[in-house]
């Protein structure tokens, strides 16, 4: 899953701009009138004059956006719990969000016409609905109203963020992710606001490529995860814990560790240490040892012996392994796919 | 009423085609717009006693694009 900080520092830089560039022009032009009869027309000087009756309107229309795909993160998660059974399901829906992430990177970057249709096309009567809204200009109702509009527009990486909020298969992760994403857009919105509807198509043009890059990256982030959840050994995150730390860890104290326990320190971190060796052919206790852990790696998935744990924050919770063969390599992640390690049979 | 179509293929997303469509509001004349970022098309439905085939394109380029007749 793509962690909350991911989502709001993804909002705050390209989100916000990718976003900006598509429903921008909505808010500007909602808030023409008002931005002209506050700081004068285009061409004025707009520093030192900002008027808390143009921030008004906009935090309106921030405000509603906010709680409009909070909610939808909410209901896309609930969505993904029903839909998501095992942690297979859940890899293969990762594997559909990069095929997305990265067929609107490609699309982007103008490699083929075929992925325009990853980009979602508004009908016509929506957008005529949308731009009729924007029109009227009269109350502070407007901005609310449209800012809960921007749901039915969204930008590619707004939409990259509502498929991982079906990922989560949690309402409440799902809100948060949609909160956290949404909210990191927010500064941008407000900043740009004030220099009116031209920006949007200028920023569009020029950051296009930034924002596929950062899709194709996120991208592949989401095959990764898929991997991870698969147990697969092949996977980034794998590769750069070898090279990164050693291979057979002792990094914390084991203790009373007898022939058939084996013992996994579960931090916010991860897990330490991230390779664990075990004997073969005999059936094995595997401790897992929480200690003040709030991260995700409290969701422990053997995804091929299909175990599934949530820990306790602190407490050891024994889980039993059946017996394996020599050389024989299991693999284990945080059910978001972003911790991983492995049991090495000896 | 009369029939244009138009082939933009400067849309380089969804928002260009919405903001082509905005043209059925600040084009006299114009009925309706249906652009596609999909197809990189455009119809305008017009009354040709107030708008010419010309001046549509011509909003068409005002707005930074391209139209070609297709």
């Amino acid at each position: 899953m793509l962690s909350l900080w991911v989502a709001f520092i993804t909002g705050l830089t390209t989100g916000g701009l990718s976003c900006m560039a598509v429903q921008g022009g909505l808010l500007a032009s909602s808030l023409a009138n008002q931005i002209e009869k506050e700081v004068g027309g285009p061409g004025t000087k707009t520093k030192q004059k900002k008027s808390p009756k143009i921030a008004l309107p906009i935090t309106l229309f921030l405000t509603a956006k906010l709680i409009a795909y909070t909610l939808m993160g909410a209901l896309l998660g609930a969505l993904g719990s029903v839909l998501q059974v095992t942690p297979t399901m859940r890899a293969i829906l990762q594997f559909l969000i990069a095929i997305f992430m990265i067929g609107n990177a490609l699309r982007m970057l103008n490699v083929h016409p075929i992925f325009r249709y990853f980009s979602f096309e508004p009908p016509a009567s929506v957008t005529r609905f949308i731009r009729k809204k924007a029109k009227n200009k009269t109350s502070l109702f407007t901005p609310i109203f449209l800012g809960a509009l921007t749901i039915l527009i969204p930008c590619g990486i707004t939409q990259s963020m509502m498929a991982g909020a079906i990922a989560t298969g949690s309402p409440l992760l799902g809100a948060a992710l949609m909160f956290a994403f949404t909210l990191g857009t927010s500064p941008v919105f407000f900043i740009l606001s004030y220099f009116a509807t031209k920006l949007g198509s200028l920023l569009e043009k020029q950051l296009v490529r930034v924002v596929a890059v950062v899709l194709l990256v996120l991208g592949l982030l989401s095959i990764d995860t898929g991997l991870n959840l698969l147990g697969s050994p092949y996977s980034i995150t794998k590769l750069l814990q070898t090279n990164t730390q050693p291979k057979v860890a002792e990094m914390l104290p084991v203790e009373s560790q007898s022939a058939n326990v084996i013992t996994l320190n579960v931090v916010n971190s991860g897990y330490q240490p991230n390779v664990l060796q075990a004997p073969a052919d005999t059936e094995l206790t595997l401790n897992l040892i929480t200690k003040n852990t709030n991260s995700c790696s409290r969701a422990f998935l053997i995804p091929e012996l299909n175990i599934s744990e949530l820990l306790d924050q602190t407490g050891t919770k024994s889980v039993l392994i059946p017996a394996q063969p020599a050389g024989k390599k299991i693999a284990f992640t945080c059910s978001m796919g972003m911790y991983t390690g492995e049991i090495v049979f000896n | 009423m009369k029939t244009l179509h138009l082939e933009v293929k400067d849309m380089h997303c969804s928002n260009c085609a919405m903001k082509l469509q905005a043209l059925e509001d600040d084009l006299p004349g114009v009925t309706t717009v249906d652009a596609s970022y999909h197809t990189q098309r455009m119809k305008v439905v017009y009354d040709e006693t107030v708008v010419t085939p010309e001046s549509i394109m011509d909003a068409v380029q005002k707005l930074g694009y391209t139209p070609d007749l297709s």
